[in-house]
Order: C-alpha cells, then sequence, then structure tokens
C-alpha cells in the first residue's frame, strides 16, 4: 500500500514538475528574452548554453525554495544579484509592453514616431519610481 | 537590330511605396515613380502629371500602376512598358505639419509614468516578491530582516536597465546598429496601416462584380 501511494506521489509531482516547468520554457520564448540578450551580444552560437543556465536556474530556484539553505555570505553579494534580477525583471516587462503592441499605436496618435524614446523613458522611470517606493514606503503601511 | 529597337523603347518603371505631397500640388509621374526610359520620352515621361489633388482628395491617394500605364499608352502611344515592385504608391496629403500639443504630451507621459508604477508594484505584490526576497536576504547572510533594502534597491535599478536593454536605444551606438524591437514593431504598424489603405482606399482593386461603369 504504501509504495503505490509513494508511486503515486512521484507520479504527480513529476506531473506537476513537467506541466510548470514546459510552462516556464514556453512563457520565456513567447517573450523572446533569450534570442533578444543574443542578438545584443551577438552569441547567437551559444544559445545551447543559455538554455541550461535557464534550467540549472530554475533547479537553484526550486531547491533554494524547498530547501531553505543557509549560506551565510557577505551581504554585500546581494547588491549585483538583486541588479541582475532586476535587469530580468525588466526586460520581462519590456517584452510584454511590446508585445502587447500598445507604444507604436500610442506614439502614432500624439505625432510623435521620431521621439519614442521619451515615451519609454516615462515606462522605464515610472517602474523604477514605483519599485523604490514599494520597497522604501509602501510596504510598511 | 530588331532586339535593339525594342530595348530602346522600353520603359522600366518602378513605384514608390510612399509619397508625401502637399495639398493642391499636381502630382507628377517622377514624385510617385523611379523611371528608366530612352533619351527621347524621359523628360516628357518624368514631368507627366498623373494626378491633381484637390479637397475632395482628403489625406490618402492611391495612384495604382494601371492608371500610371494608361496614362502612359494613351499619351505616348505604344510603349514597352515593364513594372517592378509595388503596384501603386500612397500619396499621403499633409496638410500644416501639425507639431506635438505639449499638453497632450504632457498627459501620456504621466499617464504611462504612474501606470507602470502601479502596474509593476501590483505585479509584485501579485508575485509575493517582498518574501521570496527577504528569503533571498536569509539565504545568503543566515540573518532575518524585514527591509533587505540591500537587495531591493538594486534590484529597481536593474528592473529600469533591463527595459532600457531590451528596446536598446541607449547602448546603441555601443552595442550594436540593428533596429530595436520597438522600431520593428513601428515598421509593422505603419506597414499593415499601408495594406490597409492599398486595398481601401484604391477603388480599383473594391470593383464589386456588378459595378460596370
Amino acid at each position: 500500500m504504501t509504495t503505490i501511494k509513494i508511486l503515486a506521489v512521484s507520479f504527480f509531482g513529476f506531473a506537476s514538475g513537467l506541466a510548470v516547468g514546459s510552462g516556464f520554457v514556453a512563457f520565456l520564448t513567447v517573450l523572446g528574452i533569450i534570442p533578444r540578450l543574443t542578438q545584443l551580444t551577438k552569441t547567437m552560437k551559444m544559445i545551447q548554453q543559455y538554455e541550461w543556465a535557464v534550467v540549472f536556474g530554475a533547479l537553484t530556484g526550486v531547491f533554494a525554495s524547498l530547501r531553505d539553505p543557509v549560506l551565510h555570505i557577505s551581504p554585500i553579494l546581494l547588491i549585483p544579484l538583486g541588479i541582475i534580477g532586476g535587469v530580468f525583471v525588466g526586460m520581462l516587462a519590456a517584452a510584454l509592453t511590446e508585445v502587447l503592441n500598445v507604444l507604436p499605436i500610442l506614439a502614432k496618435r500624439i505625432r510623435l514616431d521620431g521621439e519614442i524614446v521619451i515615451l519609454i523613458m516615462a515606462i522605464v522611470l515610472g517602474k523604477i519610481f514605483g519599485s523604490i517606493f514599494q520597497w522604501l514606503y509602501f510596504v510598511h503601511h | 537590330m530588331w532586339e535593339v529597337n525594342v530595348l530602346e523603347k522600353t520603359i522600366y518603371i518602378r513605384m514608390r511605396n510612399r509619397v508625401q505631397s502637399k495639398p493642391d500640388e499636381k502630382v507628377l509621374l517622377k514624385d510617385v515613380a523611379q523611371i528608366i526610359a530612352p533619351e527621347a520620352v524621359l523628360s516628357n515621361l518624368k514631368s507627366m502629371m498623373v494626378h491633381q489633388l484637390t479637397q475632395t482628395d482628403r489625406n490618402i491617394v492611391i495612384i495604382d500602376v494601371m492608371k500610371v500605364i494608361n496614362m502612359i499608352t494613351t499619351r505616348f502611344g505604344e510603349l514597352e512598358i515593364q513594372t517592378i515592385g509595388p503596384a501603386q504608391t500612397i500619396i499621403e496629403v499633409t496638410f500644416k505639419k501639425k507639431g506635438v500639443s505639449i499638453p497632450f504630451f504632457l498627459l501620456i507621459w504621466f499617464l504611462l509614468f504612474f501606470g507602470s508604477a502601479m502596474a509593476i508594484m501590483n505585479f509584485h505584490d501579485d508575485v509575493s516578491m517582498r518574501s521570496v526576497q527577504e528569503k533571498i536576504y536569509t539565504i545568503i547572510t543566515g540573518k532575518k530582516e524585514a527591509k533587505p533594502l540591500l537587495f531591493q534597491i538594486p534590484y529597481s535599478l536593474g528592473l529600469g536597465l533591463g527595459m532600457i536593454l531590451f528596446f536598446n536605444h541607449v547602448f546603441k551606438k555601443r552595442l550594436n546598429e540593428e533596429p530595436s524591437p520597438l522600431e520593428v514593431e513601428m515598421f509593422n504598424y505603419q506597414m499593415d496601416l499601408d495594406n490597409y489603405v492599398i486595398i481601401h482606399e484604391n477603388k480599383e482593386s473594391m470593383k464589386k462584380t456588378n459595378d460596370d461603369d
């Protein structure tokens, strides 16, 4: 009986992991962040390594969130980690904005097609402002 | 001898995609198309009027290549005409060039600014970013911290940097000169609009079968 229970639980665990993992990869693929990064840095040949980076990153995240490891390292490490995490989320947000196709239409409406960078900066500064405001003030009230 | 004769009489026409013109202007063939033709007819061809813009034209006029060929053959007789490239030109009538209205622009700017700020806050709340960040702080340092600002401030700045990287505007000169996704998106949008007006504003391509006149 216990064997069946163990088998069933591990099967359900495996199945849900499969679903979440493929969903995560599909999400990244639709937004096209990895192609964009390879295009920026001209490293198309390394794309397979990038795939593995995503896989290992996800597995590390799984380990960290399920096992609660403690490393006892200097908090200074948090600064580069924060920047990297921020850049990634920023690219996600930018890709979402682009998928929704709002900016080209908006820029054309107000006849600003040449200076679309001003509109982008509005969004970028808004995101930075919103984020800093949330962590410094909003969450503690 | 015969072949040379034919070649001399051939006119090559390539319609331009999109042309801007002032209202009430005479649109000449050289405005709407690139032409290669025998010397004898070239200057006449170039200055041939294909359309007189009037007030009734509103802001988009389509010149179909069939209309141009028809005009050339009625005026210059039987010449061989080869067309290359697009089958029509979009004439955009530019009335007095309107500038960007400042209040309108400011409205949009602040709409985007506060909209994005709200959106990112909702996103953080939705994905429980705060508890994840506190957890990361504990994993790295072993201490509990209700305000892991050491992680959060770099994160916030990185957020902006990531968006700029994606759109690649600031570092354009340094990284590479390929168009950014947004520029491609703008271009696609313009192409879609052009395609729409080509079909919908061009009376010839919308004719009904029982429309005999």
